[in-house]
């Protein structure tokens, strides 16, 4: 990882709430928060098929597994302490279902500067956070907002190289810092999820 | 799965064992044993034997035709995944293709005699000759050529190199062939004769043959996949090349004169990319049959498509290349990727696939037609 930030003040923005009506079993709970605490009583943890919508992708809940944050929680790798919504990297409009196919899906993100050298690790983050999440019939596409990056074409080519995520994956000094980007979303360690 | 193709396509085997991702499997071209290599880094070896039924029935002509059954594990000693293997034509040797960019070679030690039918295979242990190192990053292919002399491996670091193969497990570099610009993703040999073609992450698909007196080098590119080219395939007359890609398609190339290939055809079918192919002899061959060309990929689906050629025309001109789909397979590892698909290259046995998944999981496919 270069010691020199690619965009020392990047904005950060509020983050936003959810649209999204609150179904009474959550209610309880608060969705922007990590929910560890919130009961599953009811919740069927079978691995029945069950529509996913992009607001549950992006944090506010997802009901088989609990509520969580997937990766609207995930933090920068350049300002960790700083979440990849706060800097409007990704948001919920950016993540679209093929209506053909609604297991697969499409995950956007936008670089803070168009040189921004951490984009591949940012995609890279998403794609683990949503591997270890998300069951595993979703095929997950992530690319980077059109226009928003220099290396555009590159980057998404590979974010969608499944030989290369697999290599990048047993890469010790990457997955250490991957990690850390990842302690802030959700917690990993709960095996209760899946 | 509800089609109306001529040919169906059941699983008559699931191999199961590994803890991780499935990347590739292969049939021993000699001896009953069929290889698979995993993220989990190991190489499991499995033996199958015929059940033959007597008194032959309706009730029975279904009945799964082979057997599957564990035989060893090799642990290999590699630090990273094991992303390819590939049999030696003698069936003695098997090279290993890792991400921890080395080629690991295998044999078991002799002394042990091995019936060809299937009998005794349980000898001695199987111990890495050599290790072959030289790639930078990760290797992600390992191909033998037809005679055995020669192999060939890629690797991220954007090279394929050629090895020599001498005596005693001795390997000497004899190219380092450093032509694509991204990954090289899959090496493959021409079935006859010393032609190498490799195919990369930077779209294009590249052959190359063996100037005698100078060193190996690059005759052709092809050029027109839109994306990553996953893998090749020859066909077993040697006068065409199959290859897959991150496009969708599948292309064709023929073999119009000695040094120059052209598409043939562009095959669709797949939803997502195309991860493997293998073209094998078929069942059935007529006199302008090509064989069985079976691909899979991302989409999870195992497609046959039965090749051939139009008739000759009398007093010359070109043949035409055709192509139809024979049978269709969805969900072949439930929803997982398909990583590799394979014919059993065996006689009577032109109909038996393998595939290898990321469901970990390795499955044994026979084609009804």
């Amino acid at each position: 990882m270069s010691t020199e930030a690619f965009n020392p003040n990047p904005v950060v923005f509020a983050t936003a709430k959810s649209s999204r009506p609150v179904p009474a079993y959550v209610k309880s709970n608060s969705l922007w928060l990590d929910d560890e605490e919130c009961s599953t009583e009811g919740f069927d943890e079978s691995n029945e098929i069950e529509e996913i919508d992009q607001d549950e992708i992006f944090g506010a809940f997802f009901r088989p597994l609990r509520a969580r944050q997937l990766i609207r929680s995930i933090s920068d790798p350049e300002h960790r302490n700083m979440s990849l919504e706060q800097l409007a990297v990704v948001s919920a409009p950016q993540i679209t279902f093929d209506a053909r196919s609604p297991n697969r899906l499409t995950v956007e993100f936008t670089p803070t500067v168009p040189h921004c050298g951490m984009s591949t690790f940012i995609g890279l983050s998403i794609r683990v956070r949503l591997l270890r999440s998300l069951p595993n019939r979703y095929k997950v596409d992530i690319r980077v907002k059109s226009g928003s990056h220099q290396s555009e074409h590159a980057l998404n080519k590979q974010l969608n190289d499944k030989e290369r995520v697999a290599a990048a994956l047993e890469n010790p000094a990457l997955v250490e810092v991957l990690e850390q980007c990842l302690s802030t979303a959700g917690h990993e360690s709960d095996t209760a999820s899946v | 799965m509800g089609d109306q193709l001529e040919a169906r396509i059941e699983a008559i085997g699931t191999l199961q064992g590994h803890d991780d991702r499935v990347w590739h499997i292969a049939w021993n071209p000699t001896k009953p044993i069929l290889a698979s290599c995993s993220a989990d880094k190991t190489v499991r070896l499995y033996t199958y034997r015929t059940n033959l039924i007597s008194g032959d029935s309706e009730a029975t002509a279904n009945l799964p035709s082979l057997t599957f059954s564990h035989y060893t594990t090799i642990p290999t000693g590699h630090s990273k995944t094991v992303r390819a293997i590939a049999w030696s034509p003698s069936g003695k040797t098997l090279a290993t293709a890792s991400f921890d960019s080395n080629i690991g070679i295998w044999e078991q030690e002799s002394g042990e005699d091995d019936e060809p039918g299937g009998g005794a295979l349980t000898g001695s242990e199987w111990e890495c000759m050599s290790l072959l190192e030289g790639h930078e990053t990760e290797c992600k292919s390992v191909a033998y050529s037809s005679s055995g002399n020669l192999l060939a491996s890629c690797s991220r670091d954007k090279t394929v190199w050629v090895w020599e193969v001498h005596p005693d497990s001795d390997f000497e570099c004899m190219g380092v062939l450093m032509e694509h610009t991204q990954d090289v993703k899959c090496v493959a040999w021409h079935p006859k004769e010393e032609i190498l073609a490799s195919a990369s992450y930077d779209d294009t698909i590249k052959l190359y043959i063996d100037d005698p007196s100078d060193d190996w080098y690059c005759f052709l590119t092809l050029t027109d996949h839109t994306s990553t080219v996953w893998t090749l395939a020859f066909s077993p007359d040697g006068r065409y090349l199959a290859s897959g890609s991150d496009d969708k398609t599948v292309r064709v190339w023929e073999r119009v004169q000695e040094h120059k290939w052209e598409c043939a055809a562009v095959i669709e079918g797949h939803e997502m990319s195309v991860y493997s192919l293998s073209w094998g002899r078929g069942k059935s061959m007529g006199q302008n049959d090509l064989g069985w060309l079976a691909s899979t990929g991302g989409d999870g689906t195992i497609l046959v498509w039965k090749m051939s050629t139009t008739p000759p025309i009398e007093g010359g001109g070109k043949t035409e290349l055709l192509y139809s789909l024979m049978a269709r397979f969805s969900f072949a590892h439930g929803v997982s990727d398909v990583n590799t698909v394979t014919w059993c290259p065996h006689e009577g046995y032109e109909d038996i696939l393998a595939t290898a998944g990321d469901d970990g999981v390795a499955r044994i496919w026979k084609i009804f037609h």
